[in-house]
């Protein structure tokens, strides 16, 4: 028994692999893929009508990319031995990746440049850059990034009222984990049952419990979506509403485990309460309040269950979301085409955006936090 | 006849005329060979069943529940039995795809199906659909192939999708006859319901939007005084034309609500989209100004496809939708087609609301209606002017006022998916499911209750029928007038099926939406951003073909 030079993790049997099992486990691999990739060509030429044979449905490929994927694993043992085994940690994985992520892309990126409407009789016909051209003309779908800036930006005000539940939460106050529960409890609800319950019943402007209060403290036709900017505030509120505890729970985590040592002794040296939260606890608490505003901008970029189920993005579009107008553009209109690639521009904002936006923070992080 | 026959007979409200119609009752009389009990009960089986099931649960009793469907589903299936025999579907599975909404639709079809799966032993599974993801699951199924339903609840506007696309199963003759296809309305017959002369289509339900209004309104002393006494012209009384409905709207602001004190309203309109139902809802104002007699055209000019969209008739329309917003509820805006007839006007708010027959069946057969007997209705109403496209101008209407009921959507129907056409077994079983559904009868009980259809036989317009299930005679001749008066208008505006009509809809729900938050400078700009997104519709999906079908549609 031999140790491979090198290989912390002590692979055994790396001599031991006959010529004829590699031959094998290379042939079957390569038969796999063989099978795969003239299954794939085959159904592809069917499908662009350059040949009469073919499949009824792409299932027969589907079930060779999972015997190729299954080979491959298999493989991996039959042709290395022990240390092909460490490949099985993570190759599963990573096929499942390929699948669920980087095939929907590309398949995406297919659809994302063609013109493709549902009901149009000719299918889908690849346009090149019109997809492109037609969104840079689309006043709708800049007024909802427009409107999506809007709505980032309110986070910044969920931010400071997620830290000053988080303190209040962390405090010795009565019924702490009552309190924590309660207020955790929105965000356990789901985004269209709030839209419902908050935005259909108790804001509906005719016999709604929040419409009835607010006529009696003398708004005389309480409207909460009539005119653009109060729609956009309600719904920011009702998002916010549901989102905030999110936030809360991971500050107060932070704050949990701040250490003791470091508060007493600002407080031995004197610094007010003030001085404690501002020059000691957030700048330490930083890291984490990157983490949980980055979470919640991500989630705040989806924003779209709430504002179909109460407003379709009225009025006039004032509260429409980037993803409530893909929504519409591809269910209501079943425009596949253009809808998927206005999903894919979006993608790219979002990831060029968050990358951007984590390195900013990533250096304000370590220029507050090197100062203590 | 024999005595002691007639007067069985008239202890079961038939009468003599409708006694001595029809050679079948003749024939059967002919077999009499003792008094009731040699009566061939197949000859008053079906009006037993009338009466029977009409009575379930009787009007003004609530709403009916799965118990009743089932009740109803069991004492409609005789013709059902007279096709098939016991258990001749053993082991057939069949898809049906509808819908759900308003816990109705699918909800009544299992029910009623439920009797029908145990005579015949076949199996239903179902795909519920919610109204605003309809549209999509239909296309996506139609487009990437994937029909995956054998039986299908479907609007006639997708016969063009479905039907051009031969993915229907055609209608075997017993089914014709077991659902007595002569007795739909007229504008429910070929060629709706047909492709290239097949019929595919079991119609359950005929859509039009009537308009429906509260009576107690136009019958207040206090608000007729006061109508005269601002100055007002005429008499205080429901609207004719559209202007009407305006001044009357406009007038009400400020009022106090007859029935309940609140704020008085007039017209509800819904500004807001509905997954392009709602675009249906400015048609109503609109063909009333743009609906020529003996001209078919109103969405498209026949000959290029332009669109109609932005003509003074539409325009006009549009800015009296405007016009009226700051008269309507506060938060009108948001209000979408199911608001306005379901939240408001059912619910006691505003006085006039367009809609599909729903309002006037639910408002007295639904526990969340409060209007009752006070709802009243009438055909759309008109204009006394008309914009004559070829002519390019505004023309005085022929009798005074020109009306153009909006027969929107055309009804539901039943339809059968030619993937079960494989299959003999299969297919019968699924026609018979879908001739069941569209039975004669079943189709009175569901006018009557609710459930999401409307009137759409002839037979249906016997009003002692609707009397004797719990209906007042004043309500029931007066909602019935209104239906039939505008199925059998001659100036109805019957709507095209195109294929992807919906996406023009839908495109105008969001540009109307930007008009009535007052983006764009005005109704003409609004209506030409429309124009402007059909446009592109129409190009995306093919002009000529659809200019084909649309002429197709109209009769051209």
């Amino acid at each position: 028994m031999s140790t491979l030079q090198g290989d912390l993790l002590h692979t055994v049997e790396t001599g031991s692999i006959s010529p004829g099992r590699r031959f094998w486990g290379y042939a079957a691999l390569w038969l796999s893929a063989a099978w795969l990739v003239a299954s794939f060509l085959i159904q592809a030429a069917h499908d662009l009508r350059w040949t009469t044979f073919g499949f009824e449905t792409w299932r027969p490929v589907l079930y060779a990319y999972f015997i190729w994927a299954a080979v491959l694993c298999v493989t991996r043992v039959v042709i290395y031995g022990e240390s092909g085994k460490k490949a099985l940690f993570v190759l599963p994985a990573a096929l499942f990746v390929v699948s669920m992520v980087v095939f929907p892309l590309l398949f995406a990126l297919w659809v994302g440049f063609s013109d493709w409407n549902l009901a149009s009789p000719t299918g889908r016909q690849f346009n090149g850059l019109d997809n492109l051209r037609h969104m840079l003309a689309d006043p709708f779908y800049f007024n909802a990034l427009l409107n999506m800036v809007f709505y980032t930006l309110a986070i910044a005000i969920e931010y400071a009222i997620a830290f000053g539940l988080a303190l209040l939460l962390n405090q010795e106050i009565v019924a702490r984990k009552f309190w924590r529960v309660v207020f955790l409890m929105p965000l356990m609800l789901s985004p269209v049952a709030v839209g419902w319950m908050v935005g259909k019943s108790m804001l509906e402007t005719r016999f709604g419990p929040v419409a009835r209060l607010a006529r009696w403290f003398g708004w005389e036709n309480p409207s909460f979506f009539g005119d653009p900017l109060t729609a956009k505030i309600t719904i920011m509120i009702m998002d916010a509403w549901t989102f905030i505890p999110f936030m809360m729970i991971m500050l107060l985590a932070g704050l949990q485990s701040l250490s003791k040592e470091v508060l007493e002794a600002a407080e031995v040296d004197g610094a007010t309460k003030w001085q404690r939260f501002w020059q000691v606890i957030f700048p330490l608490m930083l890291p984490v309040s990157v983490t949980a505003v980055m979470i919640r901008i991500i989630f705040k970029l989806k924003l779209a269950d709430i504002i179909i189920t109460v407003t379709s993005g009225g009025p006039g579009g004032a509260t429409d979301s980037v993803t409530s107008f893909i929504y519409r553009e591809y269910r209501d209109r079943s425009n596949v085409g253009y809808g998927t690639l206005l999903a894919l521009v979006y993608l790219v904002i979002i990831v060029v955006g968050m990358t951007g936006l984590m390195n900013l923070t990533d250096r304000i992080v370590k220029r507050m936090t090197g100062r203590l | 006849m024999k005595i002691e026959v007639y007067d069985a007979l008239m202890r079961r409200q038939a009468s003599r005329r409708d006694i001595l119609r029809g050679t079948a009752s003749a024939a059967a009389l002919m077999g009499v060979s003792s008094a009731l009990g040699g009566l061939p009960t197949q000859a008053f089986a079906a009006d037993d069943v009338r009466s029977q099931i009409l009575k379930i649960p009787g009007v003004g009793k609530g709403s009916p529940t799965d118990a009743d469907w089932q009740k109803v589903g069991e004492l409609c299936l005789g013709p059902t039995k007279s096709n098939v025999k016991q258990g001749e579907f053993a082991g057939v599975e069949l898809t049906f795809m509808g819908l759900n909404n308003q816990n109705l639709h699918n909800f009544l079809f299992r029910g009623f199906l439920k009797p029908w799966e145990a005579y015949t032993g076949a199996k239903i599974n179902w795909i519920d659909l919610a109204q605003a993801d309809y549209n999509a699951r239909l296309q996506q199924s139609i487009a990437t192939g994937t029909v995956d339903f054998d039986i299908l609840e479907m609007g006639a506007p997708f016969e063009g999708d479905t039907a051009g696309k031969g993915l229907l199963s055609e209608m075997p003759d017993w089914v014709k006859k077991q659902i007595d296809i002569e007795d739909y309305v007229d504008y429910l017959k070929p060629p709706v319901g047909t492709w290239d002369g097949k019929t595919y289509r079991v119609t359950i339900d005929g859509d039009c939007h009537n308009f429906n209004y509260r009576a107690d309104y136009f019958k207040d002393a206090t608000l007729a005084k006061a109508w005269k006494d601002e100055g007002h012209k005429g008499e205080w009384a429901p609207p004719k034309t559209w202007a009407q409905v305006q001044e009357i709207s406009k007038f009400l602001k400020g009022k106090k609500d007859p029935l309940s004190g609140s704020p008085a309203y007039g017209y509800l309109d819904p500004y807001k989209g509905w997954g392009g139902f709602g675009f249906y809802f400015l048609e109503d104002r609109a063909t009333a100004y743009v609906k020529m007699p003996g001209d078919p055209a109103w969405l498209f000019d026949p000959d290029t496809m332009k669109p109609l969209v932005n003509s003074p008739g539409w325009v006009r329309a549009i800015q009296e939708a405007m016009d009226l917003m700051s008269y309507e509820p506060t938060d009108q805006i948001n209000a979408d087609p199911g608001t306005t007839g379901f939240q408001q006007f059912l619910a006691g708010t505003g006085s006039m609301v367009t809609w599909w027959g729903d309002i006037g069946q639910q408002a007295n057969t639904s526990d969340t209606s409060v209007v009752g007997d006070v709802a009243a209705f009438d055909i759309l109403p008109g204009s006394e002017d008309v914009y004559d496209r070829k002519a390019g101008k505004w023309v005085k209407a022929k009798d005074g006022i020109n009306q153009a009921p909006n027969c929107a959507y055309l009804g539901w129907g039943i339809y059968v998916m030619a993937r079960v056409d494989s299959d003999k077994k299969k297919q019968r079983a699924a026609w018979s499911a879908a001739a069941h559904l569209g039975g004669k009868d079943i189709a009175i009980w569901t006018a009557m209750y609710p459930s999401g259809f409307q009137v759409h036989r002839n037979s249906q317009s016997k009003i002692e029928e609707w009397v004797a299930a719990g209906y007042k005679q004043d309500y029931i001749s007066n909602y019935l007038k209104s239906q039939f008066g505008s199925y059998n208008h001659p100036n109805r505006a019957v709507e095209p099926r195109i294929p992807g009509i919906f996406q023009y809809y839908s495109v105008a729900e969001d540009e109307l939406a930007k008009g009535y938050a007052g983006k764009y400078k005005s109704a003409q700009e609004t209506a030409d951003a429309i124009a402007a997104a059909w446009e592109k519709i129409t190009d995306q999906i093919g002009r000529e073909k659809q200019l084909k079908l649309y002429r197709s549609s109209l009769g051209l």
